[in-house]
């Protein structure tokens, strides 16, 4: 898709990639940050990771069963915590040991008989070694993601901002708060071979944080958020292919240092003191 | 006897329940209110008059009973139910940086009438734009919810519930975290909300400032109507106290 502008191979899909995870993930960052479910984010990394395991011990490729189970994994999600009557990020808590303990279980039983599972393109990721499928998933879900923040704006925004209130005001809150975590972990099941499940939870948090030290609506954050996150992806990705360093690992140590800048310059803290 | 076709809330035997309560926290509760009525409900704390809110706004389980709000059966269509009503939770907290304006909260409340695919017209930010006016927040319509007073925060909920042209009104402890002044302020805006017609129900422990007309006072204990008449504002007070001690 941008190979007009790198011609080099390797930095076209890096930065291809790159671009369309962190667009995604950035839009879902102020969801997540906004709704307090950030453990959303290595819970489903460790549901991929635990789809992973158990396709390698019945002989099924790795990538395509960590997607699998993290997709089950989010269809269980919001049901589940409307069932327990607990809060969302409670059961994730729960699914987060569960899908954890499954992925040890089954790695311990491949030890056992003598079975290879590499488990570090799940946990580190390889934004460089992508299929061009794999982009094209990554653009498909970004749309996806899109598309619904466009339809369903109002619903999205009465649902972060109240619950309760949304649903006294006459909106059907389950089918819309069940489409945001659907989309959350299909987002972070396609990115984790691109920068890894532990660095995902960057993606997932950082963007919204940085947007949120700078602004007081939703609308804005929606802007500033993807807008931050693609630019230091890009940028990310540019310095690290060019100089062979990893990029997953770059990207992340960039957005906290930006967090860092953004905190210690951010509006939110000014205190006006007015002596007349 | 009335065929209850003129009353825009029926309620009739019904028992509701939460998950895991050892018994119904509302018992065979059976209640009729007219348009334009204006009716307070008062009785102790834990005697089920939020319940008997959530109840009408089909928020909750009813395991035995009917509910019907202007027509519509809440528990089997409770959604389309709450886009007629109003309802002004209790309990709210919002945090100091919620990236919501005051506007934009008042309009989330017309957001179930507008529909899905819809975008808001000019007649949701007229109406938007004349509820704030009514509750006296047009110079902080474009503050962050979070930066203001619980008072003022009250306020705006009520104006979200009054932009939503409910058909039916309920309030919870909407006094709570106002002023004297501003207590009789809302209570006179309240009262013109009634004389359009549409019922009004506050659940109250503060009794000074009812507006100067006929209301019908319901009392609660555990989880029953203990009384239910018409009153004059100035002995609402007194017969809600008298029917507690008595219960």
């Amino acid at each position: 898709m941008l190979e007009f502008i790198f011609p080099n191979n390797v930095m076209c899909h890096a930065v291809e990639a790159m671009l369309f995870a962190s667009l995604g993930c950035a839009l879902l960052s102020v969801l997540i940050t906004q709704m307090n479910i950030s453990s959303i984010g290595f819970t489903m990394s460790h549901a991929a990771f635990a789809g992973g395991s158990v396709g390698a011990f019945f002989g099924y490729a790795v990538l395509p069963s960590a997607v699998l189970v993290s997709i089950l994994t989010a269809f269980l999600m919001g049901p589940l915590s409307d069932r327990t009557r607990m809060h969302t990020d409670t059961t994730l808590g729960v699914l987060f040991g569960t899908t954890m303990a499954v992925a040890i279980f089954f790695i311990a039983l491949m030890q056992g008989t003598g079975k290879g599972f590499d488990a570090s393109s799940l946990l580190y990721g390889n934004v460089i070694s992508l299929y061009r499928e794999e982009i094209y998933a990554l653009v498909i879900i970004s749309l996806l993601i899109v598309i619904f923040l466009s339809v369903f704006y109002k619903e999205i925004t009465a649902i972060v901002f109240h619950k309760r209130l949304a649903e006294i005001a006459g909106i059907r809150v389950k089918p819309v708060y069940y489409g945001i975590l659907f989309l959350i972990s299909v987002m972070v099941a396609l990115s984790i071979p691109i920068v890894g499940g532990l660095l995902l939870y960057v993606w997932l948090v950082t963007p919204a944080a940085i947007a949120y030290q700078f602004c007081n609506t939703m609308r804005n954050m929606f802007i500033m958020a993807p807008a931050v996150a693609v630019i230091m992806s890009i940028f990310g990705a540019l310095i690290g292919v060019q100089y062979s360093l990893p990029v997953g690992p770059l990207t992340a140590v960039l957005f906290s240092g930006m967090f860092v800048i953004a905190v210690a310059v951010s509006p939110k803290r000014k205190v006006v003191i007015h002596k007349h | 006897m009335t065929n209850g076709k003129d009353h825009v809330i029926r309620l009739s035997e019904v028992w509701t329940t939460y998950e895991g309560a050892d018994l119904p926290v509302i018992r065979d509760v059976s209640l009729q209110i007219k348009p334009g009525e204006f009716v307070v409900i008062g009785g102790p704390n834990g005697a089920g008059k939020t319940t008997l809110l959530e109840t009408i706004a089909g928020l909750l389980p009813v395991v035995n009973g009917t509910v019907h709000v202007c027509g519509l059966d809440v528990v089997k269509d409770g959604c389309c139910a709450r886009k007629k009503i109003g309802y002004v939770i209790q309990n709210f907290d919002f945090h100091p940086y919620t990236p919501f304006t005051v506007e934009e909260v008042v309009l989330m409340g017309r957001f179930g009438k507008i529909g899905w695919l819809k975008r808001h017209t000019s007649r949701d930010l007229e109406k938007v734009a004349s509820a704030i006016s009514q509750l006296g927040l047009t110079s902080m319509q474009k503050n962050q919810i979070g930066k203001l007073s619980g008072g003022q925060q009250q306020k705006v909920l009520i104006a979200q519930n009054l932009a939503k042209e409910p058909e039916i009104l309920l309030l919870d402890e909407p006094f709570s975290n106002l002023d004297m002044i501003t207590r009789e302020e809302v209570c006179n805006l309240l009262c013109k909300v009634a004389d359009a017609g549409i019922p009004v129900l506050i659940v109250s422990h503060a009794f000074d400032a009812l507006p100067d007309r006929d209301i019908r006072v319901v009392v609660m204990q555990h989880g029953e109507i203990t009384l239910n008449q018409m009153s004059h504002p100035s002995k609402v007070e007194e017969l809600v106290r008298s029917a507690s001690v008595a219960a």
